[in-house]
Order: structure tokens, then sequence, then C-alpha cells
């Protein structure tokens, strides 16, 4: 039974990932749209006509998705990525150029599995903690599974075969490891005011008082680890690594088909992954302000993971507003960013919040 | 279930270990040697050391492995000739290899190595009290240490800029 | 479970291949790989001795090995880019101006 429970959980959070990866890739398509005073995709399917009477809801359905553009960036794309002829480049080895999509969707997928998703329940007696695996060490193993996200695009580059995708690939792999710095020393922050690495702990500690969440506690650390966040999926200003009118398309140059999607689906799974650690570690995960579920419930958890999920797509339009507002930054502009800026502030922050800690603040 | 987790984690080491140095492309030497230290991370989450298992994966796979590869793509080398001086240094290595089998192979013949490995888990807590408290004088040095290697590699990565000067449209620049 | 033994045993294997591939690799960049790899071997030998121990100090002096290989890493590296500079070729065997 246990292990049907498992089967579960993890069924329930793959669906998570890919509804919030597509969600995403049809805000990216419209929202980009509304931002830059387009109209986007609304042809696909918005002229379907049927004769049938029954099906004449369906139709009618179908044709507002259609006008929504839903069914050209889920149905048509996925179609076209599909039957797309699967192209390598040549004096490449197959197998690495393979290997190096999944190996850029893997760590983030695996990562997911340390989320709780909703607040914990019981039904037919059986108590569920909707969260995968409840490592006492969730946050380092986030830390650990984005630390091998880099091999994905460096073997990705690698394996181009040409000079666009190898310097996307070392821009990349610069970027994120110098990133990664101030990412720890956030985390590390977090640890220390909380008291605990368990996410779920985390969750229940902030608790419906507003002013108990992370981001009026250390609203420091929010806007480092948001910063960072963007910079380590590699979109918005932080893009550098694919810059279209530099690099065509950077490390992923050479890909087509099915496997350039993988690319954008890590991606896009990396994006939702920032907004549900930010609204877990700052936003206070499923609780809603001033307002207590008595908890324990199948009902009262679905209420929670409905209200988790709220938050979680809303960090999720921001950072796609962001990612279409702001201009890319220079490469040296965005090095000095990491290292001049963001490492002395989190270091700052970590020294600040340890001496808090240390008079007993944030029992 | 931990005998066959020890065991597909023991071959799979043991493989990507013969590839490392097998391999006769650099990068892909690199590559069985990321997978190896991954493999390395699962035996020390059998063995119960939970934050050594996140370190290993944060600091091996996570840190160095990217520098040596992003050092691999930025010198492009070529793949390693053959040559005759190889044969000798196997027939060396081969014999050097001998002589360490043979010495383990006689010392885990001690009675004490026999007993099941359950004894302590390693806990971040419990290694984080014991680093700040017993070892808090290496802890530190190590800190020093990581400082200096920081300083080092930057002082020997730094090219040194001779000052030139250009002239463009009759105006010294300084480049 | 599985006894402390088969865990020497492997770290046995992992640091002999090590050596093996210092001894018989020229590229520098492998030769270090080389050094990981026997450096990793010895830490399972910590870890799982610090079974036998009864106490987690084995754990403690992983961490430090740890430590040391990320400083060995970012010297060395740049140690290598230094000399890559100067001869354009990370072969060992081509690095012996000091060879009176």
């Amino acid at each position: 039974m246990e292990f049907v429970i498992l089967l579960i959980k993890i069924f329930v959070v793959l669906n998570i990932i890919l509804g919030l990866a597509s969600l995403c890739t049809w805000i990216e398509r419209k929202g980009s749209a509304l931002i830059q005073d387009r109209i986007g995709a609304n042809r696909a399917g918005a002229f379907f006509e049927t004769d049938i009477l029954i099906l004449k809801p369906v139709f009618w359905g179908l044709r507002i998705m259609g006008a929504l553009g839903l069914i050209n960036t889920l149905l048509c794309d996925a179609v076209k990525a599909i039957t797309k002829e699967d192209f390598v480049p040549e004096g490449v080895s197959q197998f690495m150029h393979s290997l190096a999509p999944f190996m850029a969707v893997f760590p983030v997928f695996v990562a997911y599995a340390v989320i709780p998703i909703a607040p914990e329940f019981t039904l037919f007696d059986y108590t569920i903690r909707p969260q995968v695996a409840a490592l006492d060490a969730g946050v380092l193993f986030i830390l650990a599974m984005g630390s091998i996200a880099v091999y994905g695009v460096m073997i990705a580059g690698w394996t181009g075969n040409n000079k666009f995708s190898l310097l996307g690939a070392l821009r990349a792999s610069a970027q994120m490891i110098s990133y990664e710095l101030s990412m720890g020393i956030a985390f590390v922050t977090i640890i220390i005011v909380y008291g605990t690495m368990d996410l779920y702990q985390m969750i229940q500690q902030q608790g419906t008082n507003v002013l108990h969440w992370g981001v009026v506690q250390q609203p420091l650390t929010f806007i480092i680890l948001f910063v960072v966040g963007m910079a380590e999926t590699k979109r918005g200003p932080f893009d550098l690594p694919e810059s279209e009118s530099e690099l065509v398309a950077g490390y992923f140059t050479e890909y087509s088909g099915m496997k350039f999607l993988l690319f954008w689906l890590g991606e896009f799974a990396e994006i939702a992954l920032f907004a549900i650690l930010v609204t877990a570690l700052f936003f206070g995960g499923w609780h809603i302000p001033y307002y207590e579920l008595s908890g324990g419930t199948w009902w009262e958890a679905l209420i929670g993971h409905l209200v988790f999920m709220a938050k979680v797509v809303f960090f999720c339009i921001l950072q796609i507003v962001i990612r279409w507002t702001l201009p890319r930054f220079r490469y040296d502009q965005l090095m000095n960013l990491g290292w001049k800026m963001l490492l002395p502030l989190s270091l700052a922050n970590l020294l600040f919040y340890a001496v808090l800690k240390l008079n007993g603040f944030f029992t | 279930m931990d005998t066959f987790a020890f065991l597909v984690l023991a071959t799979v080491i043991t493989l990507s270990g013969i590839g490392v140095i097998a391999m006769r492309n650099p990068i892909h030497s690199a590559l069985c040697l990321i997978l190896n230290l991954a493999c390395v991370a699962g035996i020390f989450a059998l063995l119960g050391a939970d934050f050594l298992a996140a370190a290993q994966i944060i600091v091996y796979a996570g840190a160095i492995m990217v520098l040596v590869l992003f050092v691999l793509m930025l010198l492009n080398l070529k793949v390693e000739k053959k040559n005759l001086l190889g044969y000798i240094y196997l027939a060396f290595g081969g014999l050097v290899s001998v002589v360490f089998i043979l010495m383990f192979s006689y010392l885990v013949r001690v009675e004490p190595l026999n007993q099941l490995a359950d004894n302590v888990r390693g806990s971040v807590a419990a290694m984080g009290k014991i680093l700040y408290t017993d070892a808090i004088f290496p802890f530190e040095a190590a800190s020093v240490l990581i400082l200096a290697a920081i300083t080092g590699a930057v002082m020997l990565g730094k090219r040194s800029y001779k000052k030139r000067t250009t002239h463009i449209k009759g105006q010294a620049i300084d480049i | 479970m599985v006894p402390v033994s088969w865990y020497i045993i492997l770290s046995a294997i992992m640091f002999t291949l090590g050596a093996l591939g210092v001894i018989v690799r020229r590229n520098a960049i492998v030769v270090f790989m080389c050094i990981e790899l026997m450096l990793n071997g010895v830490n399972i030998a910590f870890v799982a001795l610090s079974h036998v121990a009864g106490n987690i100090n084995g754990q403690v002096a992983v961490f430090f090995v740890m430590v040391v290989a990320a400083a060995e890493a970012a010297i060395g590296l740049a140690v290598i880019i230094t000399v890559f500079r100067s001869v354009q070729s990370i072969e060992t065997q081509n690095v012996g101006e000091l060879k009176g």
C-alpha cells in the first residue's frame, strides 16, 4: 500500500511539472504578445465547425481554446516537434548528442522529489504527506541537483561541434558556477533562520501570520535568491548563453525536434521550480494570510494545494514578464553583478542573520 | 536490497573508473569520472553519510568537474596518440596495481572488517556539531587554505597586460 | 547490509585504478582526474571505517579531503592553463625544461 501511495505521489508531481511547464509555454507565447503589443497565436483551431448537434459544445470550447492560442502552443508545437527531422551534426557521437537534453531535464525533475505540494492529510486511515521523498536535507538536495544541471548545457554545446554552441556552453557554465555561490549562501541564510533543512518544516513554521513569512523576515535574501534564480534558469536579462542576436541559439543551436523541445521543457520546469521554491521559502507555501485551515482532511489539503499553485503561477508570470521587459546584460556586467554585488551582499546578509539568530531572534 | 544497490554501484564505479584511464579523448574521461563520482555519492548514502553524499555531488560533480570540463573545452585538446613509451609505462603501472591489490587483499582479512556497515549515521546536524567543536581548528585552517587557493588561482590565471596605445583619428587611446 | 570489507575492496580498486592512470596517462588534466579518483577511493575507505570505529570522525576527515580537493582543483587547473600558454601543450613529457 505504501508503494502504491508513493507511485500516486510521483504521478501527481510529474503532472504538476508538466502542467506548470505547459502553462509557462502558453504564458510565454501569449504574454510576450501582450507585452510587445502583438496578437500572438490565435488561429489554429479557431474556425472549427461541425454539423453534429452533440459535438457542438465541444467544438465551441475548441474554438475558444484556439482563439486563446492554447491549441497552437500545446498541440501543434508538439506535433511539429515530434514529426521534425532529428538532426545530428557530422563528426559527433550520436550517444552524447542524445544524452545532453536528458542531462538538462533530469536534475530539474528529480529536484521536485523533495518539494511538498500540500499540507499533510488523512484519507482512509492513511496519513499522507504529499512529498515524494521526505529527506531531512531537502534544501541540500535541491542545491546538489541544481549544481549538476550544468552538464546538459556543457555536453550540448560540445556536441554542437561549432563555435556558437561552444561559446554558449562556456558562457552558460561560467554564469551558472558564478551564481551558484550566491545561491548557496542565500540557502544557508534561510537554513539558519528557520533552523531546519526540511522544506515542509519551513512552510509550517511560517504559518498564516504574514509577519512570520520569509519575505517579511528576510527581504534581502528573497531579492538575492530571486535574481540568482533568474540567472540560473538562463533567461530574462541573463540569457547570454543563448542570446539569439549573437550566438544563433547558443548551446542548443544544433538541436531540433523533440530534443530541442526537451531543452525547453527543462527550462520551463526550472522556472516553475524556482517559483515553487520562492513560494515555499518566502511566501508561506499553502498558507492563506490570516485564515487558519484546521487541516487534516483531503479537501483542506486540496485548498492548500490550490493556494500554493496560485502563488507559484504568479511567480512564473513575474519571471516571464521580467524576461520580456528587461534588455540583456553585457557579459562583464553579468560577472560584476554576480561576483562584486550579489556575493558580498549575500555574505553580509548571512552575517547579519547569523548575529540576529545568536541573539535569540527567530526562535 | 542494500547488497543489490552496492553491487550495481560498485560495478558502475569500476567500469567508469576503467573508462577514465582508458578513454583517449579527455572529455570522455571527464564524463566517465562524473559518473564515477555520482556513484560514489550513492555509496556514501548507502553508508549512512547523508551530508557527505550531498557534499560529494555539490563539490565534486557540481564544482570541480565543471571546472575540469570548462578547462578541457577552453584548451580544445587533441586526442592522445599511442607511442612505444606508453607500453613501458603500462607494464610498470600493471606491476604497481598488482602489488596494491595484493596488499589490500591481505589487509581486508582483518577480523573487525567483517562487521556490517550500519553503525553510524552522519546526519547534517551531527557533522556540524563535530566541525564546530572538536574540529574547529582544521575547519578554520581549511577556510584559510581555500582563500589562499582562490588568490593563487587568480594570480596564476591573470594575463599580464601591457599598456598599448592606438591612434584613432589622431587621438591617442589606451587599450 | 554489506560488510565493511566489501567497501574496502571497492576503495582499493578505485585507488589502484587512479594510481595506474597517474602512471600511464600523459595528459596533465587526465592525470589530475586520476588523482581525484585516488582521493575518492580513500574517501570511501574513511567512511566505511568510521563504522568500525563507531563514530563519525572518519566522515569529518572526508569533509576536509573534499575541501583540499576543491583548493587543489582551483590551483592545479590554473597551473595547467599557465603551462598551456607557455608551451602550447599539456602533455606531461613536453614540460621538461628544468631537466638538466
